[in-house]
């Protein structure tokens, strides 16, 4: 009888854990699906009164016709420009700090780590008026390569962070033998720690360019040529002042997003470890 | 050997350089900057005239809409902050289990995450709309409501949905940093704990919860800073308005410096700010350290 009621009890258990597991994933994909199936309606279906779930006719044309409407092309370059240019910079500039930070013993390490956190409390909104005016006196206000580099900026603290996670987690003995034959620290960081850390050099790198590539409130103040926007902030054209043309807002949207939830996926296992793992350790 | 002493004692700070270049002129020198520009009378076109002590603090805190900004942004902060934490908790025990498509799932949870929150905030700009929202045509054809409903009568009803998409974007950061704490849990402690007769829940708060602290405390940390300085949510949806009902510090300050040409005010609101989080930091620097004591 005992048996029979733990075998019910978990029975139930399992069923409330795939009803509450299959909410999520719903309420998750919703406005995914949303977008989706917007995108390819037409504005009056849209704007009808008596609304449908699904498109009467699909009308695929609009994921065509939005390269046409908008310089969604030139906007997707930008967003590759800004996110891959300020995700190398990001890159060069951290690696060699979070190797010092890792290996090498110094005054004041402690303080800088410190900063590279504190530096995490000042996003960019709250600065944009600094950044307005730096920008002004370079004169990359409405400049691409502004971007790039405010980006690569508050990009580096997590850089940092998570690449000295990955090299801490690294025995440093290989270099160590390497140093001893007489190879010198940049070409034992190159040719020996380099390719060990790939997987988490890598989920520094796309996760430095999801960030770079998502970013909005930046490019929002800083870029006013319309050619230069990237893709965030270009796509709000199909929000227009009287009518918002939701199809192609979406449509644009899904382009926009697709790529990077792919990028995402494949680094979800890597990323949080490495978030979390590189403070424990001092 | 020798020689290479004086080297070996700046080479680490040199090793550093390029990364504090970087930091230093695109995040220092703009921190300096809005500084600068809280304590000096700015003209319309953004130029600095003089000095002028705190007069643009106390032209903020003397406003009424100022007081209303503040609330709301703590609002904001808490409501999101807390419910994220204690669902994105919830989620990651559940997801912990073993069950069919299990990756599957933890890849779909992650897809808010991997989302601009510009693109986020305008899907579901268009949910709730109440003329033509995806959210009425849904409930209308599964027959719980048969007229669209108005789902922001009132700018706190706008609020509130605000605050919900703000959740649904942050539970992804909560939910993954507990897991990655759950699973460097040792199974030995469970099974020890089962042996001696505890139950769930014991196990629960004896076991688990101490265990992924620290997790939580980076995500929860982390996510107070983000979330107050959260900008395209609100921005999206309803740009603060009416009358500063829906602003938060951030979308205040941005309509000031860059609506209003009124940078010095914009500049004492980001200072303001920049204030509470570092009292927020402090206060848990103060609290994590005496727990360590006890």
């Amino acid at each position: 009888m005992n048996n029979h009621t733990r075998g019910t009890k978990h029975v139930i258990l399992r069923v409330l854990l795939y009803l509450f597991v299959i909410l999520v994933v719903l309420v998750t994909l919703y406005p995914y699906f949303v977008m989706f199936t917007t995108a390819a309606k037409s504005r009056a279906e849209i704007y009808s009164t008596d609304g449908t779930l699904l498109p009467i006719h699909w009308l695929w044309q609009n994921f065509k016709d939005i390269w046409t409407l908008a310089p969604l092309s030139r906007y997707f370059i930008n967003s590759l420009i800004v996110a891959g240019g300020s995700t190398l910079i990001a890159i060069i500039c951290g690696i060699p700090a979070a190797y010092a930070l890792a290996r090498m013993k110094f005054k004041g390490k402690k303080i800088f780590l410190g900063i590279v956190i504190i530096s995490q409390m000042f996003a960019p909104v709250v600065l944009l008026v600094g950044i307005y005016k730096i920008m002004s006196t370079f004169g990359m206000t409405d400049s691409l390569v502004g971007l790039v580099f405010i980006n690569a900026a508050f990009n580096q603290a997590f850089a940092i962070w998570l690449l000295r996670g990955t090299f801490i987690s690294i025995s440093p003995e290989m270099e160590q033998a390497a140093t001893v034959d007489g190879c010198g620290k940049v070409s034992a960081l190159i040719r020996i720690l380099l390719p060990v850390a790939a997987p988490g050099i890598v989920t520094a790198l796309i996760f430095v360019f999801i960030n770079a590539w998502n970013e909005y409130t930046v490019a929002l103040t800083l870029i006013s040529t319309d050619v230069l926007k990237p893709l965030t902030v270009g796509i709000t054209i199909f929000n227009g002042y009287n009518m918002v043309e939701w199809q192609y807002l979406f449509a644009s949207s899904l382009f926009a997003t697709v790529p990077v939830i792919i990028l995402f996926v494949l680094i979800e296992k890597h990323l949080v470890g490495g978030l979390t793992s590189g403070g424990v350790k001092g | 050997m020798k020689k290479k002493k004086p080297f070996a004692a700046v080479e680490p700070y040199l090793w550093l350089l390029p990364s504090i270049l970087l930091m230093t002129v695109f995040i220092l020198f703009p921190i300096f900057e809005v500084f600068r520009t809280s304590m000096s009378e700015v003209s319309k076109a953004g130029l600095i005239k003089g000095f002028c002590g705190l007069d643009n603090f106390t032209k903020v805190l003397r406003g009424s809409t100022f007081k209303l900004v503040l609330h709301n942004t703590i609002v904001w902060t808490v409501a999101v902050v807390v419910i994220s934490t204690v669902f994105g908790f919830i989620l990651a025990l559940v997801l912990n289990n073993k069950f069919r498509c299990r990756k599957a799932v933890r890849a779909i949870v992650v897809f808010p995450w991997a989302t601009s929150l510009i693109i986020q905030a305008g899907v579901w700009k268009f949910i709730i709309d109440k003329d033509y929202g995806a959210l009425n045509t849904l409930l209308m054809k599964i027959g719980l409501i048969s007229s669209p409903v108005n789902w922001t009568p009132t700018p706190q009803a706008y609020f509130a949905w605000e605050i919900f998409v703000g959740i649904f974007v942050t539970v992804p950061f909560v939910t993954f940093c507990v897991l990655s704490g759950l699973q460097s849990i040792d199974n030995s402690y469970y099974e020890a704990a089962t042996v001696d007769g505890a139950n769930y829940w014991q196990k629960l708060f004896k076991i688990t919860l101490p265990l992924v602290k620290s997790s939580l405390t980076v995500s929860t940390v982390l996510n107070i800073i983000y979330v107050f300085n959260s900008f395209p949510i609100i921005w999206t949806i309803t740009k603060g308005d009416p009358a500063s009902r829906t602003d938060t510090l951030v979308t205040y300050l941005y309509k000031l410096a860059f609506y209003k040409g009124k940078s010095g005010e914009a500049a004492a609101v980001s200072v303001i700010g920049f204030l509470i989080l570092c009292l927020c930091a402090s206060i848990y620097m103060v609290v994590s350290l005496r727990k360590e004591e006890e």
